[in-house]
């Protein structure tokens, strides 16, 4: 038996060390070589990479790579996941203070026009903690409550620092700064259109969902339909939509009334709510029919009516898979949603598509950071809920 | 009572239950035995309305079960499938309150009921009550299941392998619990199994079904010694026939006047357990008495291997 835990433990150890020799590769050369910064004279011309002894001053940047350093080598050397955490998240924190500080010291001082941007060093360092971070959290195996809780915490961190004004002086801050009227709106559009398809995919999926798992025929209909709908590229279905809805809106008041449009809000929500269906309705199909047949008998056997048997035990018990398809759509959604904003449906596509129209990349991040950031938040709530929703019986 | 009337079940071409007819007495166990895919799963879902008969009826207590809505036929029904079917999102307590929860008993009366049969089937409700069903053991699972069934005091208790799943000694005591729970409630009980040493075990009456006809319907020490010619007399013709047919009676239906040496035996062990100790003990008769009283009879190995024999 001891021999076993052994050989189990050793064919652990070489992976650990891989991700930790990774890690360590990635930050070390990151910070060595690769430009930490990149200064601009404005937004939209080439920048002038500069190497992070470059950028700060002699001390800030000893600062910065003693942090670094120690990073590298809590990766390669320590193995308690804890103290892995620990180090990555504050190497995050140092990293995030010392960009914004490089860029106030490298922008002259009133000039309105300089942009000060991380450069792919930072983003190396960034990625090489942030996956030291994940490695740990993974190993760490925290609970649903405890990983919302870190995820709060994670959030509360980024808007400290983010109020504290310590990246004010960052090209992406100031892109927001010129933008700060829009840009509220531009994610509130953002979150209806995701939000809105999604609930409307929810409102007519899992009740779809429930009679493709009953009738077997309508299933063999359904589904493929779905699956072809999936299949037509985004533009492509926006395009489509706009015709009929066009049409809709020239001749039925009503729905001229209602707000649809062939194009704006009504034709993304409507294609977002379109590939949101297929996740729904399959996810729903198969949670149902993976409830055990003998709990169905069960229940059947003790006088549970056709719904009683629907709402007590079949949907309760199909819930993860369901919660696991809404999360498919809802990260899904965020990201489809850019696109919307090609029609005309607003959102955080609008700095995207502007951004690159005018080749400027920090307007293209200000729209997409937000949504990765937003995925990855409804990713780890959502995920969170799967885990609350089968923890009973898991 | 439970009169079964020509129940036929048919499923395009295939008879899955013939033409069975049989009366199951108030407050008995009748187990139905027979080889796998013989209909007795079948038979026993058309009791409680699972399975719609094609042909024929089901009367309880005179009243044909097809004049009773569905679900409060059922709800009146006791029943275990084999796997229990415990409802894993639920917890023990929030299992055995599901009949009651849909009869609309109000929360104290089913929390009362719950914690009662906790006890019955000596689960600590402190400890058990809040569990889910994955931390069960097999066998806690199973009393669970059965106590889930009880829950609304039915008069009729329907079983389906109830113990398949068991280890031995724990199907031993689930036995023994469901026959005590029987004596005292006197429930009805329809039990179906494929494993003969149960049937003889539980049963008043059993009934032998082989593709989907009941071959013979009759109390065990009947089947026993007069088993239908075929079918019956191959299933319960084997070499250990003697040994069921003594384990059948009582030490008090053979014992004789008279006092004898050695360890006294209670006059209601069973004759096969009796014949063990005799042997056992080398010894050619034993005293019979309840705990420490003194022995006036005494049962003997000639006594005990008269009744392992079908009467002359
Ligand atoms: N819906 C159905 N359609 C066709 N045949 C069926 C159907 N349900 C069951 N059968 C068949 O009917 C026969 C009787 O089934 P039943 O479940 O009553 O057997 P059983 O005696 O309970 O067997 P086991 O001991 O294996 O549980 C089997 O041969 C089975 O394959
Ligand atoms: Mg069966």
């Amino acid at each position: 038996m001891p021999d076993t835990t052994r050989s189990r433990a050793s064919s652990v150890r070489p992976s650990l060390d891989r991700l930790g020799a990774l890690v360590t590769l990635c930050v070390v050369l990151a910070l060595w070589l690769a430009p930490f910064v990149s200064v601009r004279a404005n937004r939209i011309v080439a920048g002038q990479p500069l190497t992070a002894i470059e950028a700060l001053p002699v001390s800030a940047a000893a600062a910065l790579w003693a942090v670094v350093l120690i990073v590298a080598a809590v990766a390669l050397l320590v193995r308690s996941p804890w103290i892995r955490l620990i180090t990555s998240v504050g190497g995050l924190l140092s990293l995030s203070v010392t960009v914004g500080f490089a860029a106030s010291v490298l922008t002259p001082a009133g000039d309105s026009f300089a942009r000060v941007s991380p450069a792919s060093g930072f983003w190396f360092l960034t990625l090489g903690m942030a996956l030291l971070a994940a490695d740990s959290v993974t190993r760490l195996n925290f609970t649903p409550g405890l990983r919302l809780a870190a995820l709060a915490l994670a959030a509360l961190a980024l808007w400290l620092v983010i109020a504290s004004g310590a990246w004010d002086d960052l090209s992406l801050m100031k892109e927001y700064a010129s933008r700060s009227d829009s840009f509220g709106g531009a994610v509130r559009q953002h979150l209806v259109l995701a939000l809105g398809s999604l609930a409307g995919a929810v409102i007519t999926g899992v009740p779809l969902g429930i009679l493709c798992h009953r009738l077997p025929a309508l299933r063999a209909l359904i589904l493929p339909a779905l699956n072809v709908i999936q299949t037509i590229p985004s533009i492509a279905l926006f395009g489509i939509l706009m015709v009929p809805l066009g049409f809709l809106a020239a001749t039925v008041p009503l729905a001229y009334a209602m707000g649809v449009r062939g194009i704006g809000t009504a034709p993304a929500v409507i294609a977002l709510f379109l590939y949101s269906l297929l996740p729904i309705v399959a996810n729903t199909a198969v949670g149902l029919a993976q409830v055990s047949p003998s709990v169905v008998d069960a229940a059947r056997g003790m006088g549970m009516s056709r719904w009683q048997r629907l709402f007590a035990i079949e949907i309760p018990l199909a819930l993860p898979v369901v919660l696991a398809g809404i999360r498919i759509v809802l990260v899904q959604n965020l990201g489809l949603a850019a696109v919307a904003a090609l029609i005309g449906g607003g959102g955080l596509g609008t700095f995207i598509f502007q951004g690159i129209g005018q080749t400027a990349i920090d307007l293209v991040l200000l729209g997409a950071l937000p949504i990765v950031l937003m995925a990855f938040v409804a990713a780890i709530v959502l995920d969170a809920m799967v885990d609350l929703a089968g923890g009973a019986r898991a | 009572m439970i009169a079964i009337e020509h129940l036929t079940k048919r499923i395009g071409e295939t008879t899955l239950v013939d033409d069975v007819s049989m009366v199951v007495d108030t407050g008995t166990i009748t187990v139905v035995v027979g080889t796998s895919g013989a209909g007795k799963s079948t038979l026993l879902r058309m009791i409680n309305r699972l399975i719609t008969p094609t042909s024929g009826r089901v009367l309880i207590d005179g009243q044909d079960t097809m004049d009773i809505p569905e679900d409060r036929l059922r709800h009146r029904i006791g029943y275990v499938i084999q796997g229990n079917g415990l409802f894993p999102h639920r917890t023990v307590a929030g299992n055995i309150a599901t009949v009651p929860r849909l009869l609309g008993w109000d929360q104290k009366r089913i929390r009362r009921r719950v914690e009662e049969l906790l006890d019955l089937f000596q689960l600590d409700p402190a400890e058990f009550a809040n569990k889910f069903p994955r931390h069960l053991s097999g066998g806690q699972q199973q009393r669970v299941g059965v106590a889930r069934a009880l829950a609304a005091e039915p008069r009729l208790l329907l079983m389906d392998e109830p113990f398949g799943a068991l280890d031995p000694i724990i199907r031993g005591k689930a036995q023994a619990d469901l026959i005590a729970i029987q004596r005292r409630f006197g429930t009805t009980i329809v039990l179906v199994t494929h494993d003969m040493e149960e049937a003889f075990h539980l049963g008043d009456r059993i009934a032998v079904m082989n593709d989907a006809q009941l071959l013979q319907y009759d109390t065990p020490a009947q089947l026993l010694t007069r088993p239908a010619a075929g079918f019956v007399e191959r299933l319960v013709g084997s070499s250990d026939r003697p040994f069921r047919l003594l384990s059948l009676a009582k030490v008090r239906d053979a014992m004789e006047p008279g006092d004898a040496p050695g360890e006294p035996i209670d006059p209601d062990v069973n004759l096969r357990d009796a014949l063990s100790r005799l042997i056992w003990a080398g010894a050619d008769r034993l005293p019979v008495a309840h705990g420490n009283d003194t022995a006036t009879a005494h049962i003997s190995v000639s006594g005990i291997l008269s009744h392992g024999r079908p009467p002359q």
